[in-house]
């Protein structure tokens, strides 16, 4: 079994290890990160297995270039405790400026790449708390940048998920483009990319992952996402809904192809039902909520995907969270309305295309450094996961040190 | 309104159709429509049976335009809709146009339902006598036996279907036919009674209706009706579509013969998004379940609110950038310009509610209120916008009652679907927006008579109680929607309170919004009370456009567009002034009477409080042009039981006139023919100035007589007149290089008002065209306006100016 790095897991020598090379992506909800770290000896310790089956995000020279064996790690935060991440970051060994004079003390000309609209509002904070400038990257360049190099350069990072069936998709490099990127973080971006570089913001919507957060804590008093998310695993949103079947007296409207359970009025129930917020179950809120906003995300990519004739839509994004029901409901969406046409994807590292894009920047700057590069050839790195199961968690309580927070598993 | 170019406020449009409604009300003068019937039987209980045309005659002159009081309607509730006036079998039974049709949504129930023309019953004797004397003929003018009427809109919610049930049953809406009244009381009318019916639950409630009703739904595609609903609308009524942007409204006339295809999106509890490519040609192409139930419904969990109208009111002064997570919000207060995102731009709705640390309780309910509507009808306009832009359609029409005329929503659809399309695509709205299931059930019984409408023939009349659409929603929220929707709890509640039995307006015309006592909602009338729920279009069946018209289709009877405030403002005042002297011969003309008095009163509330209401929301009925103003003045008279409140005043200008009308003749028999012809014509012109309307001839009355008016003001006529075509006339009738013309074989003279106007201007006309052996046909309006003349008294004031000429 493949893993990648687990920070948590190094928690004891985090101390110990280099970081270099770190991007930001800030978005409205949440601080995602990625750094570098090099092989030295306490991760070669700590991490045995990764070692030697060396197959983690791990980037060498195979042409004689200086080899940086290490490991891209991932990391988030909430914005809204973004004092927890500039103490991680603040307490990472942060070997900024280059892999050759990692000793060099921070200086104030060193910058970070950051992208999100964070860079932007929180510049300030970090050159004030960390002494570092934030490089602002474009938010959308940045995950398109972010999506190309997982397609290309991982293996197994897309695949689709339909009826509980994940099914990983080998996406051929030379064939990879024009696709659509949706990326759901609190708000939603829809871009058409047609290349390298080449792509274009071409719709959006404002029913994301804040809005199932924000919405959900409102209705169901959840104290973050993943309890929400996890609520509606036990839900039953045909308590709350207004299903064709309901307003048919339990028929189907089949002239239109409307089955009797079709949601036709996300909470419509509500109105008639007399019945107070207190007299819902959360879970069926919350499985209610992520249909609805599921439903609609998928049906306007799909959309989008048509407008183009696009027939790959990769959903990416935090709100996601590799959560079944959630990429279920949405290839439901694409697959009902194109009729099959088009397919819904999802990305293994979803949440973290904006902070790889960023990422990705630095080679504009520092070639000599990392070899992550455009090219597949001279990236031989393979994330990989035999597994069936995508698991995260955003769950600061599950760290003890209330600052470092999982990254991805393959189980 | 006495322009010397012509009387601005009575278009050619306008009096032929009243011409024409006459013609046909005379020809059905005597059978009513079940309703009143009920309202009579209730009225008079203990001479039930005692039958006879007569007694009906008699009991509608009593009652005066057969409109129910508000106290007859009591005993309906109890039902005894058994006893009626025995029936009278209409011979031709394609008259028996059902006339009920209902939409049972998952939130609302929609009600169309169809009520013959009143008749100007009070005139019936007259009528009667007219045609005698003047020989028209009975024969239809149309081979088709459409019936002139009224559709009725009405709405309740679903899960208060019983109300629903008790307003269909005490108004005995399911008993068939259009003139049930006239069937054999004694076979059940509903014996096999079928109402058309669509939405879900004409499949969920179907035995609930068998059982309640006795009647059977007949069930219509949801689909066919929608589109049925729309297409109808948009080739019936003529301001039925508008734009919204930005809060300013802008009506759009539809080109009949360019209107396919069309995206329509009807949003009710969820939503249907249908290409419409033709009548009956149709396909749903998309949906989403983000509708008006969600907003409700998420809505009413989230503020505790008691009707979608409370949750509607509360948005109006909402803030949603405290609880939308803004691009500023992210961005620092910064645009993301890059790709055309501002500031202020929602990135993510309610995603403020992530990182705050607040509850519920903290965010103000108005603030959620505005977020959910922006992020429903956002999402609307954008997933509208995408289909449309699928099959390259650039009109988007939105129906369905979560729009209810609302401002705010309008214009958040209308942004997105600009955004998006980058004005590519237009969102336009429709004026009966919530009623297209139901009208499309209507349309689709067989014979429901509507099929042979001509573009125009309905109507829209002035709804008195208040339209069911307002633009803007007014006032603290309203109570329970029950209030106001039952016309029948209301009356049962609040019967015994009303003391003053004054009906803003017959049931039949606005339905609850008739009982409203207009004193008890303060000065304006709610347009969101009674309005959200009953509308009337009234069917003109004969109305047809002047076949003369240079241009037709270009015509519009409104010389002045009241669209810019200014003249609207002037418009205004001089109506609220005039109105105290209208208010006086209005009372008078119906003999001064207490309850004339109380009438009286009761129209200068209601058509005060409609002044305002246009004040404040110009297009609020529609597109409004003076001509709309002035008729919804006299519509307001009418529905106040004055039907002609210058009778008086016209019968004694009209003897002042004809009076001196000898002198006027001999004069101008002294004049050589071309001196003549001037004088007339500069007569004609003169003669309009006696009009009620304006101020300044109420001033010149009593400054000297009429014929001295008429004199002064004749010789004021300076050529050239604003529009002068009198060379081009008089080379017509006089010829030029002294050979003469043929004479005119006919003349169609449109006759204005009474008195002067009509016996001094246009009869010393008529008799230069007679004379010439011109056919000459006199045109005048079968209803008044003010002092207008009518087609019925026509007759005798020309037998009575026949007595001093040869002719």
């Amino acid at each position: 079994m493949d893993h990648l790095p687990n920070v948590s897991n190094q928690r004891n020598s985090q101390s110990q290890t280099q970081i270099s090379h770190l991007a930001l992506d800030i978005g409205g909800s949440l601080i995602k990160l990625v750094y570098f770290c090099r092989y030295d000896d306490s991760c070669r310790d700590d991490d045995d297995e990764l070692r030697s089956q060396n197959d983690s995000l791990y980037s060498k020279s195979d042409n004689g270039q200086p080899v940086l064996d290490g490991r891209i790690h991932f990391a988030k935060f909430e914005t809204s405790k973004i004092s927890d991440c500039l103490e991680f970051l603040s307490s990472l060994k942060l070997c900024l400026g280059g892999f050759h004079d990692c000793s060099a003390p921070l200086s104030d000309k060193i910058f970070i790449k950051a992208t999100g609209g964070g860079a932007y509002k929180f510049a300030d904070l970090f050159k004030e708390k960390l002494g570092f400038s934030l490089d602002k990257e474009d938010e959308m360049e940045c995950l398109v940048a972010g999506a190309n190099f997982l397609l290309k350069a991982v293996h197994q990072e897309a695949f689709t998920y339909l009826d509980g069936q994940k099914e990983f998709v080998q996406i051929d490099t030379n064939d990879l483009y024009p696709y659509l990127l949706v990326n759901i973080g609190s708000g939603v971006s829809m871009i058409k990319v047609d290349e390298d570089g080449k792509f274009e913001r071409v719709s959006g919507t404002s029913l994301g992952g804040g809005t199932f957060w924000g919405l959900g804590r409102l209705l169901t008093k959840c104290r973050n996402f993943d309890e929400l998310l996890e609520l509606s695993h036990h839900g039953n949103n045909r308590v709350i809904d207004m299903l064709v079947g309901d307003i048919y007296g339990g028929t189907d409207y089949a002239k239109i192809g409307l089955s009797s359970t079709t949601i036709a009025s996300s909470f419509g129930k509500a109105i008639s039902d007399n019945k107070e917020l207190e007299e819902y179950e959360p879970e069926d809120i919350s499985r209610s909520l992520l249909r609805m906003i599921s439903n609609n995300i998928g049906q306007i990519s799909y959309l989008n995907a048509l407008r183009f004739g696009l027939k790959r839509i990769f959903f990416a994004g935090f709100f996601i969270r590799g959560h079944a029901y959630t990429m279920d409901t949405i290839s439901v969406a694409v697959n009902f309305w194109s009729k099959g046409e088009a397919k819904a994807m999802f990305l293994r590292h979803e949440g973290f295309l904006g902070a790889l894009g960023a990422f990705m920047s630095y080679e504009k700057q520092c070639l000599d450094g990392l070899t992550v590069n455009t090219t597949q050839q001279k990236f031989p790195i393979s994330l990989s996961s035999a597994g069936d199961k995508i698991y995260c968690s955003l769950s600061s309580n599950s760290d003890e040190n209330g600052s470092i927070e999982h990254s991805v598993h393959g189980t | 309104m006495a322009g010397l170019s012509g009387d601005p406020n009575l278009g050619v449009g306008d009096k032929i159709e009243r011409l024409q409604y006459n013609n046909n009300s005379s020809n059905v003068a005597v059978d009513k429509e079940g309703l009143e019937g009920i309202g009579e039987e209730s009225n008079s209980n203990n001479k039930n049976n005692q039958g006879g045309e007569k007694d009906m005659a008699g009991n509608s002159i009593h009652r005066s335009g057969s409109r129910p009081q508000l106290d007859l309607s009591k005993a309906e509730i109890q039902g005894n809709s058994e006893e009626r006036h025995p029936a009278i079998l209409l011979p031709n039974q394609s008259d028996d146009i059902s006339h009920l049709a209902l939409d049972i949504g998952g939130s609302l129930i929609k009600l169309v339902y169809f009520s013959r023309h009143e008749d100007q019953a009070v005139e019936d004797k007259r009528k009667k006598t007219v045609k005698e004397r003047l020989g028209i003929l009975n024969g239809n003018r149309r081979s088709y036996p459409v019936l002139g009427g009224r559709l009725h809109f009405v709405k309740f919610e679903t899960s208060k279907l019983n109300e629903c049930l008790d307003f269909i049953s005490s108004k005995q809406l399911h008993c068939g036919r259009i003139d049930s009244h006239h069937w054999n009381s004694e076979a059940p009318a509903n014996e096999n009674a079928v109402i058309k019916a669509t939405g879900g639950g004409a499949y969920k409630f179907a035995d609930l209706f068998k059982e309640r009703l006795g009647v059977s739904i007949e069930k219509e595609d949801e689909m066919d009706c929608l589109v049925a609903g729309a297409n109808f609308l948009l080739k019936a009524i003529r301001h039925e579509a508008f734009t919204h942007m930005e809060g300013r409204k802008e009506f759009v006339q539809i080109d009949h013969n360019d209107m396919f295809p069309y995206l329509l999106v009807n949003v009710g509890s969820g939503i249907s998004i249908i290409k419409v490519d033709g009548d009956g040609k149709f396909q749903r192409v998309s949906g989403t379940n983000v509708g008006g139930g969600t907003y409700w419904g998420l809505g009413r969990l989230l503020t505790k609110c008691n009707s979608f109208d409370e949750l509607l009111e509360l948005s109006q002064r909402g803030d949603n950038s405290t609880i939308d997570m803004l691009v500023g919000d992210i961005y620092g207060g910064m645009d993301y310009s890059k790709i055309g995102l501002s500031a202020s731009t929602i990135a993510s709705s309610f995603g403020k509610a992530i990182s705050d640390k607040k509850e519920l309780e903290d965010y103000r309910p108005e603030d959620i209120s505005l977020s959910l509507l922006r992020m429903i009808s956002y999402n609307i306009g954008q997933i509208s916008y995408l289909n449309a832009l699928q099959f390259g359609l650039k009109r988007i029409f939105f129906g369905g009652f979560f729009i209810r005329g609302h401002a705010y929503t309008m214009d958040t659809i209308s942004f997105a679907v600009q955004f998006w399309s980058k004005g590519e695509a237009q969102a336009m709205f429709l004026r009966h927006e919530g009623f297209l299931g139901a009208l499309g059930a209507f349309m689709s019984y067989q014979k429901h008579g509507l099929d042979d409408l001509l573009v125009h023939h309905l109507v829209e009349r002035f709804p008195m109680g208040a339209p069911y659409t307002g633009g803007r929603i007014h006032g603290p929220p309203l109570g329970d929607l029950n209030e106001k929707i039952s016309w029948m709890e209301k009356f049962v509640q609040k019967g015994t309170e009303i003391t003053a039995p004054v009906p803003m307006a017959p049931p039949g015309t606005t339905g609850l919004g008739g009982f409203e006592v207009p004193s008890s909602k303060g000065a304006t009338l709610r347009s969101d009370a009674s309005a959200l729920n009953v509308g009337v279009l009234h069917l003109v069946p004969t109305l047809e456009v002047f076949p003369l018209l240079t241009n037709p289709k270009m015509y519009e009877p409104n010389t002045i567009d009241l669209s810019d405030h200014k003249e609207l403002e002037y418009w205004f005042t001089v109506l609220s002034e005039h109105l105290p002297d209208l208010v006086d011969k209005a009372v008078a003309s119906e003999g001064g009477t207490d309850d004339a008095k109380r009438r009286g009163d009761a129209f200068a509330r209601a058509f005060s409080a409609h002044l305002a209401r246009l004040m404040e929301e110009p297009a609020a009925y529609g597109k409004l042009g003076l001509a709309n103003l002035l008729e919804l003045r006299e519509e307001c008279l009418r529905e106040f039981q004055f039907h002609d409140a210058y009778r008086s005043i016209k019968q004694r200008e009209n003897e002042a006139s004809l009076a001196v009308l000898p002198d006027l003749l001999l004069e101008l028999d002294h004049m050589d023919e071309e001196a003549r012809l001037l004088t007339l014509i500069e007569g004609v012109l003169a003669a309009n100035i006696f009009d009620w309307g304006s101020r300044a001839c109420v001033d010149l009355y009593h400054k000297g007589t009429i014929i001295e008016i008429y004199r002064m003001s004749r010789n004021k006529m300076q050529r050239p007149w604003r529009v002068d075509d009198f060379d081009l006339f008089k080379e017509r009738m006089l010829g030029s290089d002294g050979k003469k013309p043929e004479p005119h074989k006919r003349v169609l003279l449109f006759v204005d008002n009474s008195g002067a106007d009509v016996v001094l201007g246009m009869l010393p006309l008529a008799r230069e065209f007679l004379r010439r052996g011109t056919e000459v046909v006199l045109v005048a309006n079968s209803l008044p306006a003010l002092n207008d003349v009518t087609a019925m008294e026509l007759p005798d004031i020309v037998a009575e100016a026949a007595k001093y000429t040869a002719l």
